[in-house]
């Protein structure tokens, strides 16, 4: 076993430059999981996130009065001055994502069944505005069925209307098979996340180590010694499976110590395999990379490069349903992609049946022939280099 | 005086690696310091030149005291350092013409010196190369070449023949006594003893940071009570006969490890005579006699009781 | 002895590879992958269609106002749903496999059934409530006057838009652009791979080739001078570089303030330079070690800066306020973000502010380090 020994020494020596990854990988997940703690418990009933906004009002008439109350069950209000910066800071610092105007006069002119409008200032792309921009809709709108349609009516009878319109609503079934109290959005970043450093790591080591090991006079010695070359290449292929392992397996750990109360179910399971299953995969890639890098200075570059190049564009960083479609079509190039879905998918199981975990297992199908073809790929460089 | 160095100590910790060392060197003299790996004589280079911090003692360059700032001092010294230290990203004209530069702003001058330096390690046909292209000679032929473009008064050596070979070796020694008759003074650190024998006019032999002895080659190997050694392969002899050869006249020790007899002798006229008169007389076996004269290693072993090859 | 330094410095550089790699290359790439990943995010084309079932039962065939607007809605191409009718059974099915995410049943009230709170289930929601609430309006008028049916079925057509969105600021609040930004302040803090290696060439505990300038007969801050000037030339010339690329590549918006957001951007490169200069000179170990611990500490710079998230950003505002004023890579990002966003400066001026007193403190620890000429060991 000098090999395999010998293996595990040259990948001790990295551990230094690993372990930044790793803690790094840590510290985001801490914070991730602080941020996602809040999210935990809204899952019982349902519910809509009510949005911070701040509401000036530059008129009070009864009409307003009444907005204002059916506004208040969507959003929550945040006395904010009358304040050029003192707006630009509460949206840019996001204590409000919406800021509405009410200009002077509206409420006349919207009686007399002018068209008018409202002022909004918003934070873009923030999913609870779009709740505020229907239910002020929504208002008004109705309101201007009854100021058409019954001439002269008050705006204190219009608001009685208004009020008992919009109590009216869908009632709401929550169907779930599986315990609501468990929540997988942040078992789901942070096994996306781990794609990313999971793959420094192992590049970073697989490919200090091949540098090492296919340096061409230690090559050579080797070629001398009266070790079988199969024997050399088994001592040399359990090394890299016990380091990709163990990698894994510590960044696996964290999680569940991170996130103990949410773990315990079949979910945290196929999570973990489906990391394993990635593992192989990036070992593939690190494979292949150990047998192209040259220099140990490029190491860190093609590392970086390739991490956050395939962590940017297959879903990582970037929610997939955010990704454009030309994204998406390179990122299913990629097994990070297949990845981030199985793990996406895996969030939502709620159902164990084959039916529900085929798509899954597909995706870890697909993840694994890309690690033959990174490894297919290896050994074709690798037999190239040889004869060099 | 060139330099001069007055009862100077250094300590890394609990190890001192420069003992109460005191140290000349004259103008014009190929001053060679000799010893094995570790026995301080990169830490004392290092303190002349004031790039390490020491504990105690005086250096004087050119009769002034040296410190980090002695601008004047520096300009005339050309120094070669024991790892090679040139920028992989510069050319060989390049990485002279920048060291050079830095002694010689005139830059007709340096241009000439540039070219002279280049000339004078044999690099005329890779000025154009960068230093990962040249072999480990050539590659230490331009680590000197960085060293002296500028023409300096003294020029520090240090080990500038590790791992180099031959014909290398042989260029650089020939161009540091060459350097020597243009004028310069040269400190030269090795543990190669034959160089340090070939080159060096004066020498001092360091270990564990003390200098054991200075002078001149003839003067240490003076120092030590030894004339001759005499070598005869022999398979047999008696212990009596043994016994008989260390009493002949001149002869200091006689020891007989078969299939050698070795036999030292003090300084006199005439030593292997006797003991090739008494060899016949005694009718013992033998095949090759040869006779050496000591060299720098016997002096070393006689001073520090082992070995100075490393 | 300034010009040659300078030069030979300039020559060096551009030559190594490793450092032109990760003070431009690096971040021009970077700049391509986000533009692919962000593509979307900027064209807004970011609602599909929700799959939705309904329950086909008595109810809904007879039910014909809220059978006409559901099929409206699940029509043409910006369409809200894709409507599928089932039976109950099946629609439970799907409901459980995640097919879809939540089904309608035409009850006294709507109801609807989903598996989970979040955004689609609300927006079907939102819809029927609509609906039940238009339909009660049309109920109270039609109580007052039951004349008015025709003239109401042809109003309620038309809604309208009673928001119009304003911008509060200089220019449109965006959120793609913090990612760019992120990536420029990341850009200039891997300048200090350059100030990086000015110190490892000039201190002679770290190189032999140190040693051998340090016994050259020229002042140690001169030559640190002139070599950083040259290290900086470099770096502002990449940066400018990368700018250009954003700006008209990528067409990413700085605002009308560019004058400012070059001077930041030599601020910035000047910070980064001295960052890893201090690096440098702190961190005694191998090249390895210091080029992870640069690349290190600025990844997760950018990332609490948010570059991989950008929440992320706003999460520490909010919850570690001291943090973001502590990472300059954050302040930087900021920084680009105020000139863009703010139409005053206060608030730039603070982040700037930081940012040359880190600079000081960047400068001031690599000097009070490298100012020893004499060394202790080499």
């Amino acid at each position: 076993m000098q090999v395999f020994r010998l293996c595990l020494k040259i990948l001790k020596k990295q551990i230094p430059s690993m372990l930044i990854y790793i803690i790094i990988f840590l510290a985001i997940a801490l914070i991730m999981s602080s941020a996602t703690a809040n999210e935990q418990q809204q899952d019982n009933s349902f519910t809509r996130a009510k949005s911070n906004m701040a509401l000036i009002s530059e008129e009070n008439t009864p009409l307003i009065d009444g907005f204002k109350q059916e506004l208040g069950k969507v959003a929550n209000f945040v006395e904010l001055p009358d304040d050029h910066e003192a707006l630009q800071d509460a949206l840019y610092f996001r204590s409000v994502s919406y800021i509405l105007r009410v200009p002077e006069g509206f409420t006349e002119s919207f009686m007399q069944g002018e068209n008018v409008q409202l002022e909004k200032t918003i934070v873009p792309n923030s999913i609870s505005n779009t709740y505020i921009d229907l239910c002020i809709d929504q208002y008004f709108n109705t309101a201007r069925l009854y100021v058409q349609q019954m001439e002269n009516i008050s705006q204190e009878s219009l608001v009685q209307y208004l009020k008992s319109d919009l109590a009216v609503g869908a009632s709401v079934e929550l169907k779930t098979v599986s315990d609501q109290s468990v929540n997988h959005n942040y078992a789901n970043y942070y096994f996306n996340y781990l794609s990313y450093s999971l793959l420094s790591v192992l590049i970073l080591g697989m490919a200090a180590l091949m540098l090492v090991f296919y340096d061409s006079e230690l090559k050579r010695r080797n070629a001398c010694s009266p070790l079988s070359s199969k024997s050399v290449n088994l001592q040399f292929i359990l090394a890299i499976l016990v380091f990709t392992v163990l990698s894994c397996l510590i960044m696996v750990t964290f999680c569940i110590l991170f996130n103990f109360k949410n773990s315990l179910n079949l979910n945290t399971v196929y999570f973990i395999i489906n990391s394993f299953v990635f593992a192989v995969c990036g070992a593939g890639i690190s494979f292949l990379i150990g047998n192209l890098v040259k220099s140990h200075n490029a190491i860190p570059a093609i590392s970086n490069v390739v991490t956050l190049g395939l962590c940017f564009i297959s879903g990582v960083f970037v929610p997939l349903e955010l990704l454009g479609n030309t994204a998406i079509k390179i990122a299913s190039f990629t097994p990070t992609y297949w990845f981030v879905k199985a793990n996406n998918q895996i969030a939502e199981l709620t159902q164990f049946g084959f039916a529900d975990v085929e798509p899954i297992f597909s995706s870890m199908l697909i993840q694994i022939g890309f690690a033959l073809a990174f490894f297919a790929a290896a050994l074709v460089v690798n037999k190239k280099r040889r004869f060099d | 005086m060139i330099i001069e160095v007055n009862n100077l100590v250094k300590r890394y910790g609990d190890l001192t690696a420069v003992d109460h060392l005191s140290l000349a060197v004259n103008d014009g003299e190929v001053f060679g310091l000799l010893g094995p790996n570790g026995s301080g004589k990169t830490t004392t280079i290092n303190c002349i030149l004031s790039l390490l911090e020491y504990d105690q003692g005086e250096i004087e360059i050119f009769g002034q005291p040296m410190t980090p700032e002695s601008y004047n001092i520096k300009r005339d010294i050309g120094i070669v350092m024991q790892n090679v230290a040139v920028y992989n990203e510069l050319t060989v004209y390049e990485n002279i013409d920048y060291f050079c530069g830095l002694y010689i702003p005139n830059n007709k001058l340096r241009k000439k010196l540039v070219l002279e330096a280049i000339d004078f390690v044999g690099l005329d046909e890779y000025s154009k190369f960068y230093p990962k292209k040249l072999s480990g000679g050539l590659l230490r032929r331009l680590n000197i070449a960085c060293g002296i473009a500028h023409k300096p008064k003294l020029i520090i050596l240090d080990e500038p023949t590790v791992a180099v070979d031959p014909q290398s070796r042989n260029k650089i020694l020939e161009g540091i006594l060459e350097l020597n008759r243009q004028g310069a003074t040269i400190i030269y650190t090795s543990h190669y003893m034959e160089e340090v024998e070939h080159i060096c006019s004066r020498i001092m032999i360091l270990d564990k940071g003390k200098a054991i002895a200075t002078g001149t080659n003839g003067e240490l190997k003076a120092m030590i009570n030894m004339g001759e050694k005499i070598t005869v392969q022999s398979n047999y002899m008696s212990a009596e006969q043994l016994a008989k050869i260390s009493q002949l006249p001149n002869i200091v020790s006689a020891e007989h490890n078969s299939p050698l007899l070795v036999i030292k002798s003090s300084r006199g006229t005439n030593n292997l005579e006797t003991v090739l008169d008494f060899i016949k007389k005694e009718r013992i076996q033998h095949s090759k006699i040869y006779s050496e004269l000591p060299t720098l290693n016997d002096v070393f072993l006689e001073l520090t009781g082992k070995e100075l090859r490393d | 002895m300034f010009a040659h330094i300078f030069i030979y410095r300039l020559k060096c550089l551009l030559r190594d590879k490793e450092t032109i790699f990760w003070t431009l290359l690096f971040p021009l790439l970077l700049a391509v992958f986000f533009n692919i990943a962000f593509a979307n995010l900027n064209k807004g084309e970011i609602f599909k269609a929700i799959d939705i079932a309904i329950v086909d039962d008595v109810n809904y065939q007879s039910n014909q106002y809220f059978k006409t607007a559901l099929n409206e809605a699940s029509q043409g191409d910006d369409r809200l749903f894709n409507l599928t009718v089932a039976s109950k059974e099946k629609a439970d099915q799907l409901l459980i496999n995640n097919s879809i995410s939540g089904y309608i049943v035409v009850e006294n009230p709507i109801n609807l059934v989903v598996n989970r709170s979040g955004l689609n289930p609300n927006i079907i929601k939102s819809f029927i409530d609509n609906y039940m609430q238009t339909v009660s309006s049309v109920n109270s008028i039609l109580l007052a006057d039951p004349a008015k049916q025709q003239e109401l079925l042809s109003s309620l057509g038309n809604r309208q838009q009673y928001i119009k969105e304003i911008s509060g600021t200089a220019a449109e609040p965006n959120n793609i652009l913090n990612y760019f930004y992120t990536l420029i302040a990341m850009a200039c803090f891997y300048g200090g791979f350059l100030g990086m290696r000015e110190i490892t060439d000039i201190q002679a505990d770290i190189s032999p080739l140190a040693a051998r300038i340090n016994v050259a007969p020229v002042h140690k801050l001169k030559t640190i001078i002139s070599s950083m000037s040259a290290s900086l030339l470099i770096h502002l010339t990449e940066m400018l570089l990368l700018l250009i690329f954003l700006r008209f590549v990528l067409q990413v918006d700085f605002g009308s303030k560019i004058g400012f957001v070059i001077l930041t951007t030599v601020i910035g490169s000047i910070a980064g330079v001295t960052f890893g200069a201090l690096i440098s000179a702190l961190v005694k170990k191998s090249e390895g070690i210091k080029v992870a611990i640069l690349i290190g500490v600025t990844m997760f710079g950018s990332f609490l800066a948010g570059m991989m998230y950008q929440n992320m950003k706003y999460i520490v505002a909010q919850k570690i306020p001291v943090l973001s004023y502590l990472n300059p890579v954050n302040l930087l990002t900021d920084a680009f973000y105020c000139l863009y966003y703010y139409d005053t400066f206060s608030r730039y001026a603070l982040n700037m502010g930081i940012l040359s007193i880190f600079i000081v403190i960047f400068c001031v620890g690599t000097y009070s380090i490298i100012r020893r000429r004499k060394y202790a060991s080499l």
